[in-house]
């Protein structure tokens, strides 16, 4: 008997890493390493169940930063060369291991995947959003956006033009890409601020999440808890709740799946493990090695003597965990219908690249979660919030409170002693923004593109990743280049057009580099 | 209430004091790479895993980026307030040199004796105008600072900060005032909407579940482990307290691997234990093999392009580790 929905959020983004001046960027890795092993997974683990006819529901974020990477011509070309790679290193790999059937296995099990990615890339035409698109169209997925880059919004209140360019940009961008207006929005790093919804609201967002505190802690108190969603004050947009209990299910270090021996081990990869000369080739050109995506151990046990890892216990184990949270969704549920008296929504938000990337058997054990909360049981439904939204219309006001999904829960993160000196420049090109607006309220030409130009500028310099590796106080280099870079460009800009000498030729430059947004317009800053 | 404090204390016994955020990442460590009570915080856990995203090269990578600075200042008189958690709020301020000036030359030496104070005040629930305040606290800085974290010890407060100077004779003079903000509460607020009524208890039991304190979990004990420390716990954010242990970490590995190099004609067909060998237009050959303990025998056969001629020789390699 039908008992409560559960709501699976994915927050899929990477910051926006495209550097065309240099043959080779280390940091675009992320988006490659991503695609091979996190999108790639999830549109088989997509296809699979629709090809068996498994109704799912699904929602997922694909960041504006990220959409934009991954319809970029020269980051496409760029992941091919990569796959290549990744093909021919596992090629090697087969060879290298004939004597160890157990590497030899594995060594083949990655020439497959890799194989398969670039199959799955060609075969969507190199723009793995159109695959993401697909499967919104078939209505399985939900597909919502979030800010343009990745701003933290709670440490933008004082200047809430920036928030809504964030929020305006980021709409906008999305109906370009799939031809309607996003209904929900993911806050990034889930930072609300009382009063941001108003923003929402102008843009014809209808939902957001906030991490339970969010909404426990609102005003006045939620009668249903995190358990069924609440309107704004003033606004009417709606807000879910993130249930702890099964994020920790999933992430704890205890209890969390991730962490079962039996699961692939992300700090083993023959990048570090293999002799120097034989995976130079494959490494960084600099000769720095880094991961290559080819890890052979399992997590094996506490200590650091580590055992090849065996597809089939992982692939059992991936099973069960899914049975196993699957179950307690149903307890959970089953339980919380009691106390309130009807169907909880239970939200369950996941950052999606630890899925596969971090978490190998992640999408895997979605792939077994949906088959089974498909099949085997009638107690939890599958939802999105919009569907939810439909036949629950009726929900409470209140005003949720400043939260994030964060260390500490609120803007400590993004706001220590090693990433605060950030601010006062980034407030700054958010106020001077704001200015600029003002003053060419209505320009064609090269001030306009300069000014659209500057609004990149300052929101890439917004991206709550810098704040974030600095807040985690290793391998910072690129985060402060990048946050000043940005901010240094704005700021030439800035100058530029208010003494009215724009240099055109380093406009095309910096236009080149930092393309994303063909289509913004500045006049959102306001 | 008493339900709804119980569950607070029981959140609170479960939140330790004082944490440092470090990340170590050894070569061989295992997934979770911190120790202690920290790792067992989801929130934390989540922090290490989520950076996981980002992969870094090793920090002995010399710096590839040159840049200039930014500038130190922007010519502006601001002090800007933000909201860290329900206690502490962040200030930054910048003052211009002709501000200073004139603050110089119209107090005299009154100034050499002022100091330099941020004054908090706090305005809930008030249109502030500078003397309404419903209480206000001094801190005094140095001229050196440019931000400050204030512990306002005031979930669910507005507060607004003046810089300004402390004179000898106790008056105060306000240089510059900041923006408001209203810290968040720390726990469920006491309004409720008649409409939407739950009884005390329920909403207790609601509330523990929301932090993932149910019922429904069958590992009880193991998920009491509570995260959103700082929550129920005052002003502890500021001070790591906590000393790591530190490891003994020295390790060391060896491995053995095999080359196999041979050359022919270039139009032969070469094959090693029996499986073919792609040959380079030279005719020459490499293969590389992880190298087991125990005896290999591995028989290297070229055939003539022309099938007439056949040449096979037999490296056997004797790998013992000890």
């Amino acid at each position: 008997m039908f008992k409560g929905y559960l709501c699976l959020v994915l927050h899929g983004h990477l910051p926006f890493v495209r550097h065309p001046e240099f043959e080779d960027f280390l940091e675009e890795d992320w988006l490659y390493e991503a695609i091979t092993e996190t999108y790639v997974p999830l549109i088989s683990v997509f296809e699979g169940l629709v090809n068996d006819g498994i109704d799912f529901r699904l929602t997922m974020t694909l960041s504006p930063t990220l959409i934009s990477m991954l319809g970029d011509p020269l980051l496409q070309e760029r992941y091919l060369k990569h796959i290549n790679k990744s093909i021919e290193l596992a090629a090697k790999e087969m060879e290298r291991t004939s004597w160890q059937a157990a590497f030899r296995d594995l060594a083949r099990m990655y020439f497959n995947r890799f194989s398969h990615a670039r199959d799955t890339f060609l075969q969507y035409n190199r723009n793995l959003t159109l695959a993401f698109k697909k499967f919104q169209d078939l209505g399985k997925l939900e597909i919502i956006t979030c800010g343009a880059t990745h701003g933290f919004f709670p440490l933008m209140d004082t200047c809430r033009a920036s928030v809504r360019a964030q929020v305006k940009v980021a709409v906008n961008h999305y109906e370009s890409v799939f031809g309607r207006k996003p209904n929900g929005i993911w806050l990034p790093e889930c930072g609300y601020h009382p009063g941001h919804d108003e923003m929402l609201k102008e843009a014809g967002i209808r939902f957001f999440f906030t991490d339970s505190h969010g909404v426990l802690h609102g005003s006045p108190r939620p009668k249903y808890g995190i358990f069924a969603p609440v309107y704004c004050k003033g606004t009417g947009v709606a807000c879910f709740g993130r249930d702890l209990e099964s994020s920790k299910q999933v992430w704890s270090s205890i209890e969390g799946y991730p962490g079962d021996f039996n699961y692939r081990e992300f700090y083993r990869d023959i990048g570090f493990d293999l002799e120097y000369d034989y995976i130079k080739p494959y490494i960084h050109p600099d000769g720095v090695r880094i991961n290559t995506g080819i890890k052979y151990y399992r997590i094996t046990g506490q200590g650091n003597n580590k055992e090849p890892y065996v597809e089939q216990w992982a692939r059992d184990k991936a099973a069960s965990h899914a049975g196993n949270f699957m179950f307690n969704r149903q307890k959970q549920a089953s339980y919380l219908n009691g106390l309130m008296g009807k169907p909880p929504i239970i939200v369950s938000p996941y950052d999606a690249e630890l899925f596969g990337h971090w978490w190998y058997e992640g999408p895997m054990w979605l792939d077994f979660l949906f088959r089974k909360i498909a099949c085997d049981q009638d107690e939890i439904r599958l939802i999105t919030p919009s569907e939810y939204l439909q036949e629950n219309p009726r929900n409470q006001v209140i005003t949720p409170s400043l939260s994030s999904w964060g260390y500490k829960g609120y803007s400590e993160m993004w706001l220590q002693g090693s990433n605060d000196w950030i601010y006062r420049h980034l407030h700054m090109a958010s106020q001077r923004m704001s200015e600029l607006v003002k003053i060419f309220p209505a320009v064609e030409g090269l001030r306009k593109r300069g000014l659209n130009q500057a609004l990149r500028e300052l929101l890439l310099a917004q991206s709550s990743d810098w704040g974030f590796i600095l807040g985690t106080g290793t391998h910072t280099s690129y985060a402060v280049k990048r946050t000043k870079e940005h901010l240094l460009r704005f700021t030439r800009l800035y100058e530029e057009l208010r003494s009215n000498s724009i240099d055109e030729g380093w406009l095309a430059d910096i236009e080149y580099k930092d393309n994303i947004f063909s289509q913004i317009d500045y006049r959102v800053h306001q | 209430m008493n339900i709804l404090n119980k569950v607070k204390e029981k959140i609170k016994k479960l939140v330790p004091a004082g944490f440092t955020l470090k990340r170590k990442k050894k070569p061989f460590a295992a997934k979770t790479p911190v120790v202690g009570i920290e790792k067992e915080m989801p929130s934390f856990q989540e922090t290490v895993v989520a950076d996981a995203k980002f992969s870094h090269p090793e920090p002995s990578r010399p710096a590839r980026f040159m840049q200039e600075e930014l500038p130190y200042q922007y010519d502006q008189d601001r002090i800007v307030l933000q909201v860290r958690d329900p206690r502490w709020v962040h200030t930054y301020w910048e003052l211009r040199n002709q501000t200073i000036d004139r603050l110089k030359s119209r107090l005299g030496d009154d100034f050499k004796r002022a100091r330099k104070v941020l004054r908090v005040y706090d305005v809930t629930n008030i249109i502030f105008n500078g003397s309404n305040a419903n209480s206000f606290f001094d801190i005094q800085i140095n001229d050196f600072a440019s931000s400050w974290y204030i512990d306002t010890g005031h979930p669910g407060c507005s507060f607004c900060v003046d810089l300004g100077l402390m004179l000898a004779d106790g008056r105060f003079i306000t240089i510059v005032r900041s923006n408001v903000v209203q810290t968040p509460l720390e726990g469920p607020s006491w309004i409720t909407d008649e409409e939407w009524m739950i009884p005390e208890d329920m909403f207790a039991r609601l509330y523990g579940m929301g932090f993932g304190l149910g019922r429904s979990s069958p590992v009880g004990g193991a998920w009491q482990e509570r995260i959103k420390q700082g929550i129920f716990s005052s002003g502890l954010s500021s001070s790591p307290v906590r000393k790591e242990l530190k490891e003994r970490g020295f390790w060391m590995k060896v491995d053995c691997e095999l080359i196999v190099y041979g050359a022919t004609e270039p139009t032969a067909k070469v094959a090693v234990q029996g499986k073919p060998v792609n040959l380079r237009p030279d005719g020459t050959f490499t293969l590389r093999f992880w190298l087991p303990d125990g005896k290999q025998h591995i028989p290297v056969k070229a055939t003539s392009g022309d099938k007439l001629e056949e040449r096979t020789i037999t490296p056997i390699i004797n790998r013992e580790t000890k």
